[in-house]
Formats: C-alpha cells, structure tokens, sequence
C-alpha cells in the first residue's frame, strides 16, 4: 500500500501525483537562483555586527582593491529610491542604505557586486564599519524595552476579543490555573536559500526572486525604485520552502535591483544562510499568561489568555493569536490582552501559522494541565467544553468537526490503552508519555484571477500568479480544470509565479488552494459555457440538447441524455481553435475595491473571525507519544496521529503531505527549534543549520494522518479549507503534555530539552 | 577522452567567460605537483586559475577556475548544472550531494580543484537516454517524497549512495543515514518509503 | 574567503618538504600560511567563513603511498591509515568486530556524506564548532589570541565544563578522539624532523592560556597512522551519544567505554568523555574508582562522580554535569550487558 496516496473519502478528490514531480526529481524545475543569465554579476552582502547604533564610517577601500569588484552599494546610493514600508508587502520599514541607523545585528550596511562569487564574497568580508554604538534592548525583561498594548496596531490584532465577565467568573471558579508558558525566536529556514537576481533591459525591470507575493512585490519594488509597475517583472516559478519568510519584500531587493542598473549587467545575490537570519524575517518570541476557570465537573467558566510579542523599534509587528484561542471552546466568559515589545530587533514576519503555533500552544498546555487538576481525561474535558457558537460573537461555526477528529484520531492512536497515571508507562528504559492537542486555523480566501485556455486537441494551459511553494497548488489547479473540463492530467499545464500572470493573492494564511480553485473554476466554467452553449446550437454537434444537463469527461461533452460529441467537434462547429477566459474570483463579503486591490497586489481576506454570518475555521486533533530516556532525558517521538477535518480535499496526497509535513514542524517547535539571542548585544549566536536544529530523518517514526470527510459550501465556491498551516498547530503542546505524562514535568517554555528534564 | 562540452549546450556565463574549454583545446593535467598552469613569466599566485579536467554525468570537461570555487559553484555557474542546489555553502543540509566517483559527499565543501580526474554524477545524469527515470527518482514522485523539491535533488543522489553502500536495510537504517538530508517541508516519511521501494528494485535488477 | 595556491603533492617526503619552511616551526598548523587538506569538511567550512586563511593548501589527496589508504586488522592492533575516510573505518567488519566502540565512534558523528568525505587524520584534528569562535565579528581567544571570550558569559550552552581555562570554554566536538583516548591509540607522524609516535592523549592541548595552539603538531607534520592496540576490553566496548536530535547533532554528552571484565568486577576500565570537554577527555578517575570493583548502579554512579568532580559549569551548560554522569553511568551498565 502506497501511504502517501490515501484512498479518498467523501468529498475528497483523487491523490493525483505533482504535476511538477518529474521536473522535481530530475534537477528541472527552475528555481529563481537556478535561472540561466547571460553576463551576471555577483553580489554579496555586508553586514552590522552591532545591534544598535551609527555607522560613522565606512571603510570599502579594501574591498574595493579586490580584483573583479564591479561596485559597492552603500549609503547614498539608494538616496534615489523610496524607503521600504512595513505592512502587506514589506517586511520592514527599516530602509538600511538609506539611513546610518543601526536597528539590528545584521543589518544589511553594503553589498558588493562582483565579476564571481568568491571576488565578492572575499570582498564584503573585508568591509569594516566604524560604530557610535549604544546597548541595545534584546528581548523581554532587557532594559530599554518598550512595551505597549498590541490592539489596533497591526490589522492582524484588532481588538482584544473578550466575552462576559472573566473577573467574576474566575474568582468565583471551582478549579483554576494560573500559568506561564513562552516559545522562543524561530527562523523558517527553507532549505533554499534567500535570493534575488536583477536584470534591466532598457526601462525594463525583471527580478527572479523566491516569493510568495509576485504580483504585491512588483507594485512594491516599483514604488521603491519610483518606476511603473507596468515596467517591473517578479519571477519565481518554484520557490524551495518560503512558510512565510517570502512572503513580505525585504530591502535587498530594490538593493539589487539598484546594483544591477549601476553595473549595466544581472546581478545575482544569494544570501548566505547566516545573513538570512537577519535580514529576512522571523517567528518572534512570545510569552502568554493563561487562567482557566472551571466548575468541578469540568465546564470552563473563565478563560483569560494574556501575550507579549516581540518586534523591531520601528514596526508594530503582531500576531496575536487571541483571536483563535478565545474562540476556541465554551469558555462562558473570555479576557484576552496582547502588548509588543519593542526590541534592538530585526522586524519579524509570519512563519507558519503565525498567531495560532504559539498562542494555540499556550492554550492547549494549560487545557491539558487544567485537565490534570480536574482529574480529568484530557479528551473529554475538550469535548464537554465544545462550543455551539463561537464565544466572542456568538456566531456559528461554518463547520466544526473537531469531535469528530477527536474520535477519528484517539481511536487510531489507542489512547485508550493510556494508563493517565504519570510516569505509568515505560518500555525498558524508557519512560513512554501520550499527550493530545487541538489544531484550529482560520479559513479564508482572497481575490484571485485566473486565465484557462482549452485548445480542439484537449490541451488546458491554466495561468494564475499563484505561488507554488510546495504545497501543491499547482497540482490542484491543475486538478480541478481537468476535472471541470474533462480532460487528462497529461494534458493539462498549469504556469505560476510570476507577476506578468494574473494576479493571485500572497500565498499565505493557507488561502491559496481556495482562492485560486474558486478562480480557475470560474474559468473553466466560463469555457465550459461558450462549448455548451456552441454544441446545442442549432448547427451545433447536440443539436436538441438544449434542455439537457450537459457534462464535459473524457474529452467530450456528453448530455443527460446520453447523447455526447467530442470536443474536437465541438471546436470545429464553432470554426475556432482554442477557447480562453479570464475569470477574476471575490469571495463573499468582497469590497467593491477588493478586486482593484488585487491587481495593486493587496489581497483583502475574507473568512476567518471577519465574516458576518460565521467563523470559518479548520479543526484537527493530534495525538503524540513521546519516549524519555530514564537515565539521560533524551525526549523523541515514536508515534504522531492527527486526524483533520479541513472541507473539501482537493487531492488526498498533497493534503497529507502538508498535514505530515506541518506535524513534523510542531515535532521540531516541541523539541528543537530555537535561535538564541545573546543578550548582552542583541546579536543572533546559532545563525546556521548546525546549531538551529531543525528535526532530520532519524527524528521522525511514524506519523499518521487522517483526512476527516467534512463538507462545507459556505467556506467558498471550491468549498475548501486550507490546510497548510493547520498541521502544527498544536502539536508541540500535544509533546508537553506526553512529556509531562512521562515524567511529571510539566515544562511551559519551549523548546522541552534535556536541560529541563534532567536535573 | 572524448572532445566533448556542456550537454546542454555552453552555458550562457561560461560561454561568455570563457572558462568552459573543449577539452581537446587543453592538454589534460596528470596528477602533479601543481594544478594550476603555470605562466612562463611569473610564478602561479593565488588568485590565478588553475585548470581541471573531470567528467560530469559522463562527460569530459576542462574547467578553468578559482581555486576557492566549490565543486558546488563549479557544476551551477561554470557548468550550468543547476540542479544542485546550495542549501547552507557549509555542509549542513546535505542539498548539494552529489556522486563523486560513486560516493556521496556535499559538493558545497570540496573545492572543485581537488576534484582533477574524478568522475562526478548530480541528479541531471540519472536519467537514462530513452527519459526513463532513475528507480530512486521513480519512487520520489510515487510517495510523494518532496514538497517544495529544493533539498530533493541531494536527497535523491543521497538516497542511491545510501542504497549502494548497502545502509538501507531497515527503515531505521534509511532514517539514520538519510539524516545528513534536511527536508524542511519535513517529507521524511515519504523519502523512507521511497527508498524501500527503490531499493528493492534496485535489488531485483 | 583569501585566495589561496593549491597544490598536490604525491609523495608524504614531498609534501612535508613543500610544507617546511621556517614559519612551520613556530606557528600552529592551524594558523600557518601553508596547511594540510585532506578531506576538507572542516577546514573549507573555516575557509568560508574566514576563520582558516591558508594562502597555500596542500593537497594530501594524491599521496601514493598504499597505506594511508589501508586499515590493518589483527589481533591485538588496529591500524588506520590517515587517509582512511570515516565511513569506510565505520563499515568495516573487522574494527566493528574486534571493536564496536571504534565504528560505532564513527557511525555516530556527522552524516553519510561527511563521512564519506572526511578522512580520519582530519578528523580528529576538527577544530571547535563553538558559535562564537566560527563567526570572526565575535571576541575569541581561540582565533584571536588576546581578543577575550564571548562564549564565556554569552549563550554557552553547547561549551565544556571539563578542561576549561579563563581562556576558552570552547568543546572539543569529535567523537572518534573519544574512542581513541579511551584505547590509548598512538598517532604516527611524519614530518621534517623525522617519524614520531604522539600517544593520543598528548595529541591534543588544553586551552590554558593559549587556545590558539590545539594541537601538538608542527605545520610541517602530517599524520599518517593511527595504531589502536587491542586487548580483552576492545570487544566489551561501546560509544554512547546524547544530543538533541536522534542524529546529525554533536553530542550534548557522550561516553566512550570499554571494560576488561572477570565475572561481575571490573579489571580494566577504559573511559573518554566527549561534548563536555575542551579537548579528547580521558576520565582516569572515574577509571581508577572502577576497577577491582563489582560493576553496579552504585559503583557506575560513583565512578560518574569522580569523572565530573572537577567541573566547571557556566550559566547555560549546569545540566551537562549531570547529563554526562548519566551518561557515563548508562554507558557502563549497557557496556557490561553486552554479549561478547
């Protein structure tokens, strides 16, 4: 049996293999460094080694001395531009070449563009700054921080969602936690490395650039480089990983682009994996306080969920997941505060599930610690607190199968054979802990268009700016013209990523299967129209079918009544070669500007908490089993079950590769991923892949993913949730409380090492 | 050897610097004291280019390059094989594997002047003439083994140097000695899978 | 990275000789302007980064000599040569045979790929993976003498609590040293002054003041041996390895052992400790309070104490004194209920 293609449920369509996946497994597929260029130049970045301060001076000479040194871009040679701006597209308003400022460690103050990569490489390295510095803050407790109340700051936080009276409620509880929990500083790290590739012909600008926003990016670079967008190319056909890091602009782009017209020939930049670490974004660090009341038999009275995020001096960055967790369960009443904290920092960016990996974890470790204090099993305290409506706004659920997935995944697991008894279970000398968590995450969709193109021999060209970042979007574009237009994944190609398609929205916030499904099936929809409406035709190959159902499979379009001509036909009554439509998709609720937003590459979210008549969420359960050594405290994790409920499933293989791929994630968040900051200066310290852990092969056992049939038609017109960023939510609380099962340590801060179990 | 150059034809940057030669064009270097031709008026200094004769996917190729390129730099920007990829430059994720007369090893830390004579196979030279693919590719798209592909080509020419040395045994052998492969789409699973099934074909073979 | 000449010499007389010069007599090998390459896994990495400036590498790929290739087995020594790479000595039945600590030593460290390319010369001379000392904007006595230490009050949690000086908290981060030390190896070399026989345990220095100077070695010395005597401990041995990840990570704590036993008590006991300290780390005393005793949680448990009792932690590395007694304590019962 072939584990990566489940046979599909109801609802769920059929495990077609990537259409990229011969060029994946043959070297072929073309990513942006990948690109071939004629006369390109290398660039390489100079980076600051303080974290906050001036530079006072600059000192290239030797740099520029290295043979084959074309250029150094520094201060003053962006004066032309516009500053980057922090929000949709831009990742942070520090503008490094524009302004002496030292915000960060790391921060980009030159790059040198050279005949080779190791000219250039050598070069940047023999760049030397003079700094008036100044202590910088680091993080939460440093002094000089500033702290301030996150709402209202950043269009992810609106408001503090809160419900009833919490004071009273608490106060007034049976049973009550009062805890702490923190995650640390994480860096997405995509295998593929940070890049971008600038080439002018004449007024015209081409960038190929790993991105997750090619349509937002080409607006943006064209605002900072004050030429027209009409002028401005983003490319990015494969992107090696983005999770987020590629979906906000940073500053080297224009940068590059700026060298590149300097030197009069393509400048290539790839960024070394060090540098990454700071001059593209990052999942700060946050902390949560969570009190939970409950009456004695369970029912939680009182839910307050408190979180600290850190972020740069400039830019009110925030996440906050409050949204979600105060939504969560039945919680009868509901505070919710979130503050940032101003740091020495650079600004960070959403990483996979932005606000619901940490706060959802702080959430789900105090539900399974409530449950202990309750003396309750930690499945049945979720579910006799399972909501009939969300609790901020008393609207419904669009669909909620989170029991379902409970029952689906516990069952799989054998949670029944737990012994709840902590430190009970153990295989030889290890101590074996089983601990469960809820995933949620919210489902939207965006503006989209599409162009879909059937010629009379049955070949489908879908075209769509969308961004195939691995998770198969482009598979499942493709998938549903082949089914809308009845015609072979063979002869179906999908193009992507790039900004000269129709424009998608950024491929974050797992809408992408949705937005650009529900464009594409307006495409094929409009298409499959003009050949119904030419094959009924009075001269038409079903001539009299007028009032029948018409259908297209295999090539043809076959009547209810049985009757069916070939498509060839169809082509050839209508005296045409080919039949092209361009459809654009806004969801329900929609502005009258959403659409003219797309195209300024803005995508305006509808879905989520946003919706009048519903909340829109994608629910899971996962299951984890760890094993602790008894001697020397090594934690791994043999066993991971999580059963998700996501709408329709547009291919039941790529669908449990992103969900097995997102648990891995939270294996990684449980266990290993952290960048430590050292605090006397602000500065990264483990800015690699050899001390930035992230899970390898021999980490991973068995993980099983189970795809709960769930229909909801409310969500969008492809009636599909996202499910990208739905698999890690969770799961590193479901490891804390398997730990704490195991060991009877209850550990809050994250990531759970042998340091906090072994003394 | 055969006078031949860049199957695909001479890359666009080689062709424009010139650091692809036919290798008729220049006499093969036998292992020898010194790589790097000297010039008759001077002595060899460091940022001279040094010439290196070596197949690639079974071709024979005269490279002239800085003796700081990477095996890695070399076969992407001088030989216009991009499918190599370049994860870390530091030996950390294993995305620049590659054969080296047949052993795997991380292309981004062997410069390629150390690799006069050797015979280097990358992911564009599994193929065989007809397009059918390699039964370790095969099995990649068959389980699914890869999301984003970035790290897949490493993975691939690691999973046949894991299979040829015979450490593909048991799922656990294939996990620990596929550990130098990151996948940060986390495909780990699915890679196991895939090289069970390649290595039983493989085996029947 | 500094440009560099390369060449490759054919013959160990002619690369010692290209390597001698009067530098090579007064500065450490890692800090000469002529250096050894063999496999490159840890010096490219350092070139890169611009910790290692060589102008000139010397390629020892192309030596002719069949014996640095070659690992001879018998019965009471293993030989490997310099050019042996990590995985081919790991794969080998013979050494895991006769001594399961030795493959398992190297089974254990870097990935396939590494070892595939690393030679076993190279690697017991890795260098430190400590942070502070692979990027040059940092303080670091190590690569800069006299610069100070980040590392010292900075993020520490990977750095040695055994070895330390005020100098350098920086691990010594190989595993195969640690099987080395424990079975007294001896490391063969030749060099301008002749052939000589380094026991390991005097391979490697202490930090003290001069964390710059690693190793014994002249610039002009290369290794082209590594003699592992065998005896009736070599089979009853084992490597343990603790780290983060089930693989690929360097040890957080490792034990190195093997156990010459008579019944239940211990008549030799040989012990090397690794990600804990500064250099290979031979525990004498956790050997001495061993032997002519039973083998037992208690005695593991105090064996585990005097390896540790000079233990100098700093704020992010306390855990490892207990992790490595553990450690230790694991290795030995595990090394005593092997079936030999």
């Amino acid at each position: 049996m072939n584990q990566a293609a489940p046979v599909p449920k109801e609802n769920q369509g059929q495990p077609v293999v990537r259409i990229d996946g011969r060029l994946k497994v043959t070297g072929q597929a073309s990513y942006p460094a990948d690109i071939a260029t004629a006369n390109v130049a290398y660039g390489a970045l100079a980076t600051s080694s303080i974290a906050r301060g001036k530079v006072s001076k600059l000192h290239t000479d030797d740099a520029r001395a290295v043979p084959g040194v074309l250029d150094i871009i520094t201060y003053g040679d962006m004066d032309q531009t516009d500053t980057p701006k922090f929000g949709n597209t831009g990742a942070s308003s520090i503008a490094p070449l524009h302004d002496k400022t030292i915000f960060h460690d790391g921060q980009i103050i030159a790059l040198v563009v050279a005949e080779t990569f190791e000219a250039a490489e050598e070069a940047s390295m023999l760049i030397r700054a003079d700094y008036e510095d100044e202590p910088p803050s680091a993080s939460f407790d440093s002094k000089g921080v500033k702290v301030e109340p996150a709402a209202g700051k950043s269009p992810m936080l609106q408001e503090d969602v809160k419900a009833g009276d919490f004071d009273a409620a608490y106060a007034s509880a049976a049973v009550k936690i009062d805890q702490k929990y923190s995650t640390p500083t994480q860096h997405h790290n995509p295998i593929e490395l940070f890049s971008t590739t600038a080439m002018w012909q004449g007024d015209q600008l081409t960038v190929h650039e790993p991105s997750q926003n090619v349509t937002g990016w080409k607006i943006e670079l064209a605002r900072q480089l004050k030429v027209d967008p009409a002028n401005v190319r983003i490319v990015s056909p494969y992107v090696g990983g983005a999770f987020g890091s590629k979906g906000p602009m940073t500053a080297r782009t224009a940068i590059v682009a700026v060298a590149a017209r300097r030197v009069g020939r393509p400048v290539r930049c790839v960024v070394s994996r060090m540098q990454a670490f700071n001059t593209q974004t990052y999942r700060a660090e946050t902390r949560h306080r969570i009190r939970i009341g409950a009456s004695k038999d369970g029912r939680i009275t009182a839910f307050g969920h408190e979180g600290w995020e850190v972020t740069s001096r400039p830019d009110p960055y925030v996440v906050g997941g409050t949204s979600a967790t105060g939504r969560m369960y039945n919680y009868g009443s509901v505070l919710t505060h979130v503050s940032v904290v101003h740091a020495d920092r650079n600004t960070p960016g959403y990483m996979r599930s932005p606000p619901e990996t940490p706060y959802v974890y702080a959430l789900e470790n105090a539900m399974d610690e409530m449950a202990v204090a309750l003396g309750m099993d930690p499945v049945e305290f979720r579910r006799i607190n399972e909501p009939e409506r969300e609790p901020i706004g008393g609207k419904p659920f669009s669909s909620r199968s989170l029991v379902k997935c409970y029952d689906q995944a516990a069952e799989a697991f054998g949670w029944s054979k737990r012994n709840a008894v902590v430190g009970s279970m153990r295989e030889g000398d290890w101590l074996v802990g089983m601990g469960c968590a809820t995933a949620i995450y919210p489902t939207a969709s965006a503006p989209c268009a599409a162009r879909v193109r059937l010629t009379a021999d049955g070949q489908v060209r879908v075209q769509c700016g969308s961004h195939e970042i691995g998770t198969g979007v482009r598979t499942v574009a493709g998938q549903m013209a082949a089914e809308r237009l009845g015609i072979g994944m063979d002869k179906i190609s999908v193009e992507m990523g790039d900004s000269a398609l129709p424009p998608a929205p950024v491929s974050g916030g797992s809408i992408s299967t949705a937005s650009v499904c529900s464009a594409v099936l307006k495409a094929c929809d409009a298409v499959r129209a003009k050949l119904f409406a030419a094959a009924v035709a009075g001269d038409g190959p079903l001539a009299g079918s007028g009032n029948a159902k018409l259908e297209m499979e295999q090539e043809k379009i076959v009547a209810s009544g049985g009757k069916s001509a070939k498509l060839s036909d169809v082509f050839k009554a209508m005296q045409i070669g080919a039949i092209e439509e361009y459809a654009e998709f806004a969801p329900k609720g929609s502005t009258p500007e959403a659409l003219k937003k797309l195209y300024a590459g803005q995508a305006e979210f509808h879905g989520g908490d946003q919706d009048k008549d519903s909340v829109k969420y994608a629910f899971g359960a996962e299951f984890v089993e760890v094993r602790v050594n008894s001697y020397t405290r090594e934690i791994r994790v043999p066993r991971v079950v999580g059963a998700f409920a996501a709408g329709r499933i547009m291919n039941t293989r790529t669908a449990r590769s992103q969900l097995m791929g997102g648990m891995i994630w939270g294996i990684g968040q449980a266990l290993h991923e952290a960048t430590e900051i050292d605090r006397r200066n602000a500065r990264y310290v483990n800015r690699d892949l050899q001390d930035y852990l992230v899970p390898v092969n021999a980490d991973i056992k068995q993980v099983d993913v189970i795809l709960v049939p769930e229909v909801d038609l409310d969500v969008n017109p492809a009636g599909v949730k996202g499910l990208g960023e739905l698999g890690n939510v969770g799961t590193a609380a479901a490891v804390a409380s398997a730990v704490y099962h195991a060991t009877g340590k209850r550990i809050r801060d994250l990531p759970i090492r042998i340091d906090d179990l072994i003394s | 050897m055969s006078n031949s150059t860049n199957p695909s034809g001479l890359s666009r940057r080689t062709f424009m610097t010139g650091s692809v030669t036919a290798a008729a064009a220049v006499p093969l270097m036998a292992a020898s004291t010194r790589a790097a031709e000297p010039s008759p008026a001077r002595a060899v200094e460091p940022r001279d280019l040094s010439t290196i004769s070596l197949r690639i996917n079974k071709q024979a190729y005269t490279l002239a390059l800085d003796n700081r390129t990477s095996l890695l730099d070399a076969l992407r920007d001088h030989v216009g094989l991009t499918g190599t990829k370049k994860g870390c430059d530091h030996g950390q994720c294993g995305a620049c594997t590659v054969l080296v007369d047949g052993k795997r090893v991380l292309s981004c830390l062997s410069f390629a002047v150390m690799n006069q004579g050797r015979e280097v196979t990358t992911v564009e030279g599994l193929t065989s003439a007809d397009g059918e693919l390699h039964p370790v590719q095969q099995a990649f798209v068959d389980h699914d083994a890869f999301q984003c592909g970035y790290c897949t080509p490493g993975q691939i020419m690691s999973a046949i140097g894991c299979i040829d040395e015979g450490h593909a045994g048991s799922e656990d052998d294939i996990r620990e000695y596929m550990s130098g492969n990151l996948c940060r789409c986390a495909a780990y699973p699915n890679i196991v899978a895939a090289i069970i099934q390649a290595r039983d074909e493989i085996r029947r073979a | 990275m500094r440009p560099f000449l390369y060449e490759r010499p054919t013959s160990v007389s002619a690369a010692i000789a290209m390597a001698s010069h009067l530098e090579a007599r007064h500065v450490a090998p890692t800090q000469a302007n002529t250096q050894f390459i063999a496999g490159g896994t840890n010096l490219a990495d350092y070139m890169k980064l611009g910790v290692a400036q060589p102008e000139r590498l010397l390629d020892l790929n192309e030596l002719a000599e069949p014996a640095l290739r070659q690992i001879e087995t018998n019965d009471d020594t293993i030989r490997f040569g310099a050019l042996v790479r990590m995985g081919e000595a790991a794969d080998n039945n013979e050494v895991r045979r006769r001594c399961p600590l030795l493959a398992d030593s190297l089974k254990f460290a870097a990935s396939g790929q590494l070892r595939n390319m690393a030679s076993l010369a190279g690697n017991i001379l890795q260098r430190t993976r400590c942070e502070y000392f692979r990027e040059t904007s940092w303080p670091c006595n190590k690569r800069e003498p006299g610069s100070g230490c980040a590392a010292m009050e900075g993020v520490n949690r990977q750095h040695a609590v055994l070895g330390v000086s005020d100098a350098c908290i920086a691990t010594y981060h190989g595993d195969f040293a640690q099987a080395l030390i424990a079975l007294d190896a001896v490391v063969e070399v030749e060099g301008r002054r002749g052939p000589r026989k380094i026991p390991f345990a005097g391979l490697h220095r202490l930090p003290g003041d001069t964390p710059n100077i690693e190793t014994d070695l002249a610039a002009d010395e290369v290794i082209v041996a590594i003699e592992v005597p065998l005896g009736a401990w070599s089979r009853r041995s084992r490597y343990l390895k603790i780290r983060d990840r089930e693989s690929y990570a360097f040890a957080l704590a490792s034990a190195a052992v093997a156990l010459e036993m008579d019944g239940n008590t211990v008549r030799q006991a040989r012990i090397a400790l690794g990600g804990v300290a500064t250099v290979p780390w031979r525990a004498r005393a956790a050997e001495d309070a061993l032997r002519g005793n039973a083998l037992d949680d208690k005695t593991a448990a105090a064996a585990a104490e005097a390896a540790f009792a000079d233990a100098r932690p700093r704020e992010h590395n306390a855990f490892k004194i207990p992790l490595g007694k553990r450690t230790l304590v694991r290795a030995l019962l595990e090394t005593r209920d092997m079936k030999v």
